[in-house]
């Protein structure tokens, strides 16, 4: 009896320790999450408020004024920023996902340790030497900087982000599912592209986005291939091609074949600057690069979200 | 539902990219071999200008959009003159609307390398190309286009005019004078609190001219520069052996480091100076008086050295004697090829190179900002030469 109420006391003690415990570490993980999130949410306001004040719709629709004069906007950053990452994920994304399904299907070939391998060693080269492989192999060659070329090397750079996360995607889709297809005697591609791609596109979605906001705030390797250019403007590029009577693929071609500017290279080059208007339109700009990253990956869990529900 | 739309995406996705590339590298290798494209109008207007031999049929090939397609010029180089050239390219879209220019400051070095690889159409520099380059590509011309004057900017508390000579910026750039109340600074401000600290020396980190022009004056000045420093686009300044230099990059960057720089000193092209109400010393000439960076001084300079342009139509003007003259001046340049083979290109750059020399509104804005513009005389060689500019063998102008 007095074991009983001994051990019962003891029991009380060892639980409230425990408790305490559970308390004191809970509360550290709490603040370590804290700790982890003040860059983030310093970095998010810090901008907001700095490039807040200068963000209007003139800054949306204008190409930039002469330095040292107020106002102009930056119209030819956007506009070359979408162009060359349409262009990256155009190059890039088809090849990534034949590669990911052949990596998920033949999972042991040497040819796949290869293909993961060089993989990975691509994900780890230094966006600028991928610029300056950019420079020597298309601009050298076609004698001058152009979109293409910033389109090409952003691929280079989102190829090994899609890759592998594609590749993961199609890992999680149940080897039932697509033994089943298999079974029921629908060829290889079909299955393929029926069964598996559909189970995974979430994710491979995601992967996508995941490659394309890295290609969008890459500046580096820009600085080669698409130079900058204050005059790109799409608009005034296609209004002339059609006073002209040129073909579309003139226009494209003009699109396409001339320097172009970019956000982050617009950040860089105007953050340099002395004139203080230039240096408000950097964090300006720092802002736009934030929201458009930021909206992309909404859209994409939107889009997730709504595809999800379909499906069920 | 969803998946047929997958599927969509997927095979459009495909498409896309078996169009796109098949057109990419049909151009690339159109524009590949320059000397052969004699047909296929499309890529016609792209093709690069330099002068990998002109085929003689090639007259022919733009003849079904002569002076109609839209042009886009593409050039980099100076920063020196870059704050004019971004407002002429600006009032030259209401002149042209079918001609886009571009121009990106990247420096007279990044500039004559960009020429040199044939990855512009033109290039700007206010140093002069070496023989080595004119040999790699005899075609190249250098146009004067501006002057402008290099001025000292500062950063002091509290002081607004500062004085010097060539000898006091010479020892600041050489670290033999180190602090600012140094003897020979404060004999040449009379009644200005200097402080007691260190000089902290801007220079810029890239190929520049201004560095050109500025390495030119200090040379002119001093034997012992010459000797230990030298003369050109880069070199290596003395002050960052001893710790106290730093570097930005381009006019811009060097604005940007003395305004953010206690106590420091740099060199930039005198509009970035004064449109960022950056202050900037006053110098004693050759002919030992004090004179202060503006139109009259820069004259005054310029037509010291008025006959003074060699074949290549070149010139230094640093150093100049007369009375009132800026020592520390530069012309900047426009270097372009004298044998072209896409000749839409050539006689739009041609036009707008005739233009920025001429218009007088264009001079206006040169003059507001804090350049000179061509004397006379040397306009009229600039113009004479361009007539001798040509596409296919055949003068353009």
């Amino acid at each position: 009896m007095a074991q009983d109420i001994f051990s019962q006391v003891n029991l009380q003690r060892v639980y409230r320790r425990r408790r305490l415990t559970n308390k004191i570490m809970l509360g550290l993980t709490g603040l370590m999450l804290v700790l982890a999130l003040i860059p983030l949410i310093w970095i998010i306001v810090y901008v907001l408020i700095k490039g807040g004040r200068h963000i209007n719709l003139d800054f949306f629709i204008h190409l930039p004024q002469p330095m040292g004069t107020t106002g102009g906007g930056i119209l030819h950053a956007i506009e070359g920023s979408l162009v060359m990452v349409v262009l990256a994920s155009v190059f890039s994304i088809p090849p990534a996902l034949l590669a990911a399904f052949y990596l998920t299907t033949h999972e042991s070939t040497p040819l796949a340790s290869a293909i993961r391998f060089s993989t990975d060693l691509l994900a780890g080269v230094p966006s600028i030497t991928v610029g300056l492989f950019g420079y020597a192999v298309i601009v050298l060659a076609q004698k001058h900087y152009s979109a293409l070329a910033g389109g090409v090397v952003l691929a280079i750079i989102m190829l090994p982000v899609v890759i592998r996360s594609a590749e993961e995607m199609l890992k999680l889709v149940p080897p039932d599912l697509r033994a089943g297809s298999l079974a029921l005697g629908a060829p290889e591609w079909k299955t393929a592209i029926k069964v598996v791609l559909p189970a995974a596109a979430e994710g491979i979605i995601t992967g996508i986005m995941l490659g394309v906001a890295r290609a969008t705030g890459e500046t580096a390797p820009l600085l080669f291939t698409a130079l900058g250019n204050d005059n790109y403007e799409i608009g005034k590029m296609i209004k002339q091609g059609i006073e002209h009577n040129q073909s579309i693929f003139d226009v494209l071609g003009r699109i396409f074949e001339q320097p172009a500017d970019a956000l982050p290279l617009t950040l860089w080059k105007y953050a340099q600057q002395p004139y203080p208007e230039r240096v408000e339109q950097s964090w300006a700009v720092a802002l736009v690069l934030m929201l458009f990253v930021l909206s992309l990956n909404i859209l994409a869990r939107v889009w997730i979200a709504r595809r999800r529900s379909a499906l069920q | 539902m969803p998946i047929k739309k997958t599927i969509a995406v997927f095979i459009s996705l495909i498409i896309a990219t078996i169009v796109i590339t098949g057109c990419g590298s049909s151009q690339s290798t159109a524009t590949k071999a320059p000397s052969s494209n004699t047909g296929s109008a499309p890529t016609a207007t792209k093709a690069p200008s330099n002068n990998t031999g002109s085929a003689p049929t090639a007259t022919k090939a733009p003849a079904n959009n002569t002076g109609s397609a839209p042009i886009t010029l593409n050039g980099a180089g100076a920063t020196f003159p870059l704050p004019v050239y971004t407002e002429w390219i600006q009032m030259y879209k209401s002149v042209q609307p079918d001609v886009t220019l571009n121009y990106q400051g990247i420096g007279s070095g990044g500039g004559q390398k960009a020429i040199l690889d044939g990855t512009v159409d033109f290039a700007g520099s206010d140093s002069l190309l070496k023989d080595e380059q004119y040999q790699q590509m005899p075609d190249l011309q250098m146009l004067p286009m501006l002057a402008g004057a290099v001025v000292p900017i500062f950063n002091i508390d509290g002081v607004d005019n500062l004085v010097l000579d060539g000898q006091t910026l010479v020892d600041i750039y050489m670290a033999k004078i180190t602090r600012w109340n140094d003897p020979a600074i404060a004999a040449l401000n009379p009644g200005v609190t200097l402080p007691d600290e260190p000089i902290v020396v801007a220079h810029r980190s890239d190929g520049s001219g201004t560095t050109e022009i500025f390495t030119s004056y200090l040379g002119a000045v001093s034997k012992e520069w010459t000797d230990n420093v030298g003369v050109g686009k880069a070199v290596e300044w003395p002050a960052d052996a001893s710790g106290q230099g730093i570097g930005g990059k381009g006019n811009p960057g060097v604005a940007q480091a003395v305004q953010s720089t206690p106590f420091s000193i740099g060199y930039v092209e005198l509009a970035y100076a004064k449109s960022n109400n950056i202050p900037f010393a006053d110098m004693i000439n050759a002919a030992g008086n004090q004179v202060t960076a503006n139109a009259d001084t820069m004259k005054d300079a310029m037509a010291a050295f008025a006959n003074s342009f060699s074949e290549r139509l070149t010139t230094k003007i640093v150093n100049a004697p007369g009375k009132n003259s800026w020592p520390i001046m530069g012309y900047t340049y426009l270097v372009i090829h004298m044998k072209n083979t896409d000749c839409d290109k050539t006689a739009a750059l041609l036009d707008y190179i005739q233009w920025a020399i001429s218009d007088d509104a264009a001079a206006q804005k040169a003059a507001d900002l804090g350049y000179a513009t061509l004397p006379d005389a040397v306009r009229t060689l600039v113009i004479n030469k361009l007539h001798e500019v040509t596409c296919n063998g055949q003068p353009v102008l």
